[in-house]
């Protein structure tokens, strides 16, 4: 009951901050602010959501493999910043972000 | 059986050889295009009149709707170009509203006027309680599960979904092979591919993330496929994964990376639907059927299909991202 709780407040709380992170790359004006708003919330949003889901796990095989989505979406989502960013600094931004 | 229905399926059996035949005797580029729409609305038709309402949807909906658009816009497309080369003079065509920066643009666009607002929250209440009620009202029906179930105990795995996929259905699994074959085909008939012309993105990040996720990613696919007998996952799921671990290396190492060989690339990419037909093949022979299995050879039949056609989807994802024939094939 009390797990059940748990699980619903947390991915209540990791959604809020997808919708933000969201709603910052619709509404911020240029590349880097817009990467600042999806990283972080996207992270912490899907680190919520996990953790959410861990209450929910079966043993310590799923919570590993949870952790390990968690891990494996940070490092993905951290290499694919870091490049937009890269290429922006080098580049300058695309022409449709005028 | 009614005489007038016999007659009916005669006209639209003729209607849709007629068509199908003048779509492609045609010259007339547009005209070929109409006649395609047409022949998909009467397939469509056809898939009524065998009961199969589901299929005449998506066919109206997709071989004669999205498919019919696409081609015209493409002929559009065409004919500006040709007009172009023919003038011999460079001249930019408005921006057209089903372009790929589309959605850009939409998005920073000012905000719609508020008059608009009210029929489009309108609609999406109307369509939500619609989902909402449909959700609601579903049939109470059990569907096949019962008898997958019963017969769980020959099909030689552990999971009801690879059971249905590879052993019950396996005729609708060996064609979805065939299909993502064809389109590689049709991907490499269009011609060569150049070298993706993007420089890899300098620095070590990328470098060093790819070094650590594609042997994660490696041995992921290897379990996913492995875990296929007894829980979700599968042949198509592992292709999946490690074909995008090998559209990575693609990306990050364009030009540092050997182009794999035409004949083995060619081997691993038919793999799975030949071994698929071999196996199939042997059970007609065999006395099972086709695509059928001997009992006790089930499980390890399954699994060799599996291996060769997680090889296939994989290397298929791989060639298709890069599109062309691999160079240095003149066949």
């Amino acid at each position: 009951m009390i797990a059940n709780a748990l699980t619903v407040i947390l991915i209540f709380a990791g959604l809020v901050f997808f919708a933000a992170g969201t709603a910052g790359l619709l509404r911020f004006p240029d590349v880097y602010s817009r990467l600042h708003a999806l990283t972080k919330a996207d992270n912490v949003g899907l680190g919520l959501v996990i953790l959410g889901l861990m209450f929910q796990a079966g043993g310590p095989a799923d919570i590993l493999k949870l952790l390990l989505i968690w891990v494996l979406v940070l490092a993905a989502g951290t290499t694919a910043a870091h490049m937009v960013a890269q290429r922006t600094w080098t580049h300058g931004e695309f022409e449709s972000d005028r | 059986m009614n005489v007038l229905l016999v007659l009916f399926d005669l006209v639209l059996l003729a209607g849709i050889v007629g068509v199908a035949w003048r779509c492609l005797a045609s010259t007339d580029l547009f005209r070929a295009v109409v006649l395609f729409i047409t022949f998909g609305l009467l397939l469509a038709l056809a898939w009524v009149r065998l009961e199969a309402p589901d299929i005449a949807l998506a066919e109206a909906a997709i071989g004669a709707g999205i498919t019919g658009a696409l081609l015209l816009v493409t002929l559009e497309r065409l004919r500006s170009i040709m007009a172009e080369r023919r003038s011999g003079r460079r001249h930019t065509p408005p921006p057209d509203p089903t372009g790929p920066h589309a959605l850009l643009r939409a998005l920073h666009d000012p905000p719609p006027e508020r008059r608009t607002f009210l029929p489009a929250l309108t609609f999406a209440l109307v369509v939500g309680g619609l989902l909402v009620t449909a959700l609601w009202h579903q049939p109470q029906s059990v569907g096949l599960e019962p008898v997958v179930d019963a017969h769980m105990d020959i099909s030689g795995v552990d999971h009801p979904i690879t059971a249905v996929l590879l052993n019950f259905r396996a005729y609708d699994t060996f064609l979805e092979l065939a299909i993502v074959l064809i389109a590689l085909l049709g991907a490499w008939s269009l011609g060569r591919h150049d070298l993706i012309p993007a420089r890899p993105a300098p620095g070590p990040i990328l470098p060093g993330t790819l070094r650590l996720l594609v042997p994660v990613a490696v041995v992921t696919g290897v379990y996913v496929l492995w875990a296929g007998s007894h829980a979700p996952g599968g042949a198509f799921q592992a292709g999946a994964i490690l074909g995008a671990a090998g559209i990575l290396l693609v990306l990050a190492r364009p030009r540092q990376l050997p182009m794999a060989p035409g004949t083995p690339l060619r081997l691993g990419i038919t793999a799975g639907v030949v071994l698929f037909l071999l196996v199939g093949t042997y059970g007609l022979v065999a006395g099972h059927g086709f695509l059928g299995y001997a009992d006790a050879w089930a499980y390890p039949l399954i699994i060799l299909i599996e291996v060769a056609a997680t090889l296939s989807i994989a290397l298929t994802l791989v060639a298709l991202f890069v599109a062309g024939r691999p160079a240095g094939d003149d066949t």
